[in-house]
């Protein structure tokens, strides 16, 4: 399909703050001004069209993990989700700390035809905080962001000269704040919850401690800081001080985050068992505001998906993390209500909040938008569709979510808020990779 | 979702015994009025009652215990089941066996009731969500979650020696943070409406917001005993010190051990109570753990007809369940 016309459409483009129907026109894998008479046509009534969104947080399991998801099963479930370029976390197995690994996944990405999928690079190899990864080598094999997984870097000393390294070659450092001895054998917010369950507690300070030292290091490296996954009121001041100190930070806020408390894991829910736990309300509230404020830069999907067996244990021994793909668009169409946004501002914290983290100057990849000449990464969505959460037709490999089966997150978490959106189409660099059967 | 409580049946009865939490004063006082009832059966020549008999109670143990293990095998006889200990800690489940495999085996030896102790918080929750509907949960202590029995002899003690809570000062000394045993006491406490629950250690044995649980916190220990009239001690874990939670035993002991000194602090007639075993020395003087305001030994007594109690009621359910599930076959 070299030439595509989207009728009717109602338009949502963040980057150029336009919200209104208009035609959109696609040529070899190009926005464009206009296309041919003949060109294929897609009736978008009641449907918004948006750039497609970008994750920059998810695990697709493989390589090394395939009994939990594979590229193909969790880049199918992405686009679902609405996404059309997923960032992925380097703790695969082997690491992604070399060419051959970025290689690997590219090429079961470009089979599987879902999204596009960026390797997250390890700072470090084997993740092991040690020795710097060939940095320069994986941003020229395409990776565009560097990153921990969910591992501290615990030595002083080889984070300073990673985030100066980094530095030099102008890649940005995304970094889960959290210091592991604090932390310890935690397994859920330290406080009224996780005491009377007697589950050990992962107090706020395990997560600001570390975005202090973050911050101080990201001062004297001037490096690019992206700080992914906030979780507590405490942290978002910090991101807010630092960004108005004019530092080059970024944050992001997994998607769940905005959703759910530590009220939720009662009942030793391990559904609710997150390797960033759940805090208080007024932790969710601030991260709320984060979002509408800008504070916070982008949602992701923080997708961890596991096979049934891994959350079928007492909730300290269970497998952290949720199933989130499935479930995303209909949690993000929520948000502009709960959030008091509007829809375009929800759209830009998935679309260019995320494109401008991870931007590169030089390749002038900053740009993020529907205009003619940036690469057809776009989705046709219906808002007002019923969210397709019948376990029967699940994408993601990942069955771990809490949502399955629900319409609305009354039963969940007591918020009126109905689950609806459901992703029609989703276009990457002009070619459908989804479409109603 | 969730089942809110799953200690309770289709027929909301009590059906498995896993936490205070979700039980209400009346089940409280019913189990320790059961209780009573038992103190008689273990003070006569023959001790057994044929309420249990026919049943199999298996005794599921996946961490070290002695006491504990032995007041339920004991309880367990005293109403004629037959009773069967399993020792987990060094078998199964480290050889990489999940808790749900090792479930479905013990489920095949058709016992009618376990009793599990294992060392994750949830445990007793999680076996009671996956076990087959005809059996009866005990649980013997999940990690630092619950140890519900002992809550119950110890508000069995407390009850015969002072009488209505709702006039009593309890204080709870040392390791809050890492305490089954403070956890499902302080539960018992505030559900059966004791006037003042304090718990009292320094900041590192407290967990996070543990106001929450309904108590006062002090960090003075001359303080919190003042006008006490139940003072219970805490067993401290060893492994404690090798962590940076408290510098060592002695200053422990200097700064919260209960000594008669001490003790003179609280009323005349406050009583002493410990789960056991106790370090003398460290959290406990021997000369008040052996004093005569000391309930210790009778709290092990008294744990054998509450655990028969909580044994026969649960069990009574149990005969509900396992009767409407033969009427489905």
């Amino acid at each position: 399909m070299s030439q595509l016309r989207i009728e009717n459409a109602r338009v949502i483009d963040p980057a150029n703050v336009f919200d209104d129907h208009r035609t959109l026109y696609i040529q070899d894998g190009k926005f464009a001004d206009s296309c041919a008479a003949d060109a294929s046509v897609i009736d978008a009534k009641g449907l918004i069209a948006c750039p497609g969104f970008i994750d920059l947080y998810a695990r697709l399991r493989e390589p090394g993990a395939s009994r939990k998801g594979t590229i193909e099963s969790e880049s199918k479930a992405a686009l679902k989700a609405g996404f059309t370029t997923v960032f992925c976390s380097p703790n695969t197995n082997p690491v992604i700390d070399s060419t051959a690994t970025v290689e690997l996944i590219k090429q079961k990405a470009m089979a599987a035809q879902g999204v596009r999928v960026a390797p997250i690079a390890a700072l470090s190899a084997g993740l092991e905080g040690e020795r710097l990864s060939e940095m320069a080598t994986l941003k020229r094999a395409g990776c565009m962001l560097l990153g921990h997984s969910d591992k501290p870097i615990e030595d002083t000393g080889v984070l300073l000269s990673a985030m100066e390294y980094a530095s030099s070659f102008n890649i940005p450092i995304s970094f889960r704040a959290v210091d592991a001895a604090i932390a310890g054998n935690g397994c859920a917010h330290a406080g009224s919850v996780a005491t009377r369950l007697g589950l050990p507690g992962i107090p706020v300070a395990a997560e600001t401690v570390a975005i202090a030292r973050l911050i101080e290091l990201c001062k004297s490296t001037q490096c690019r800081l992206h700080l992914s996954r906030l979780s507590s009121a405490r942290a978002v001041e910090l991101v807010r001080d630092a960004k108005q100190q004019g530092l080059s930070i970024s944050a992001d806020v997994g998607i769940h985050h905005l959703y759910f408390t530590h009220e939720q894991i009662d009942g030793f829910n391990a559904h609710f068992h997150s390797a960033v736990p759940f805090r208080t309300l007024e932790d969710r509230e601030a991260l709320r505001i984060a979002v509408r404020e800008g504070t916070i830069d982008s949602i992701c999907s923080d997708h961890a998906p596991h096979d049934n067996d891994a959350k079928l244990a007492p909730f300290p021994s269970s497998a952290p993390g949720l199933s989130a793909f499935d479930a995303f668009a209909p949690l993000l169409m929520g948000l502009p209500d709960l959030l008091n946004m509007s829809l375009i501002d929800i759209i830009a914290r998935v679309t260019s909040g995320p494109a401008r983290v991870v931007a590169d100057e030089e390749r002038r990849s900053g740009e993020y938008s529907l205009n003619p000449g940036q690469a057809a990464d776009l989705i046709l969505i219906d808002p007002a569709a019923p969210a397709d959460l019948d376990a029967q037709t699940l994408l993601s490999q990942g069955r771990n979510s809490p949502l399955i089966g629900l319409a609305s997150m009354l039963d969940c978490t007591g918020e009126d808020v109905p689950l609806k959106g459901q992703v029609h189409y989703s276009i990457i660099g002009g070619a459908v990779r989804r479409s109603p059967e | 979702m969730i089942k809110s409580d799953p200690q309770f049946n289709q027929f909301n009865k009590l059906h498995h015994f896993l936490s205070i939490d979700g039980l209400d004063k009346t089940t409280l006082t019913h189990i320790l009025d059961t209780a009573e009832g038992f103190t008689s059966v273990n003070d006569k020549a023959i001790k057994n009652v044929p309420l249990l008999r026919g049943k199999t109670v298996a005794n599921l143990f996946f961490e070290n215990s002695t006491r504990t293990r032995t007041a339920f095998e004991l309880a367990a006889k005293r109403l004629s089941a037959d009773v069967l200990t399993i020792d987990l800690v060094s078998s199964s489940t480290k050889k990489g066996e999940s808790l749900l495999d090792t479930l479905r085996v013990l489920e095949a030896l058709q016992s009618d009731m376990f009793v599990v102790r294992h060392s994750d918080s949830g445990a007793a929750d999680f076996i009671a969500r996956h076990v087959a509907p005809t059996i009866n949960i005990i649980n013997g202590g999940d990690g630092q979650h619950a140890h519900p029995t002992q809550a119950m002899l110890d508000m069995f003690t407390i009850r015969r020696c002072k009488g209505d809570f709702s006039k009593l000062c309890v204080v709870i000394i040392g390791d809050i943070r890492h305490s089954r045993v403070a956890r499902s006491g302080i539960a018992a406490l505030v559900t059966l409406g004791t006037a003042e629950v304090r718990v009292v250690g320094p900041q590192t044995l407290m967990p996070a917001d543990v106001e929450s649980l309904g108590v006062t916190v002090y960090r003075d220990i001359d303080k919190a005993l003042k006008d006490a009239d139940v003072v219970m001690g805490l067993r401290l874990q060893s492994e404690r010190m090798s962590s940076a939670t408290i510098p060592s035993t002695s200053e422990f002991y200097q700064a919260y051990g209960l000594t008669p000194e001490r003790m003179r602090l609280a009323k005349p007639d406050a009583i002493v109570m410990h789960p056991g075993p106790t370090n003398r020395g460290v959290e406990i003087a021997a000369s008040v753990a052996d004093g005569k305001q000391s309930v210790i030994l009778q709290q092990v007594t008294y744990g054998i007809a509450v655990r028969m109690a909580v044994m026969s009621i649960i069990m009574g359910h149990g005969e509900e369940v396992r009767e409407a599930e033969m009427n489905k076959e």
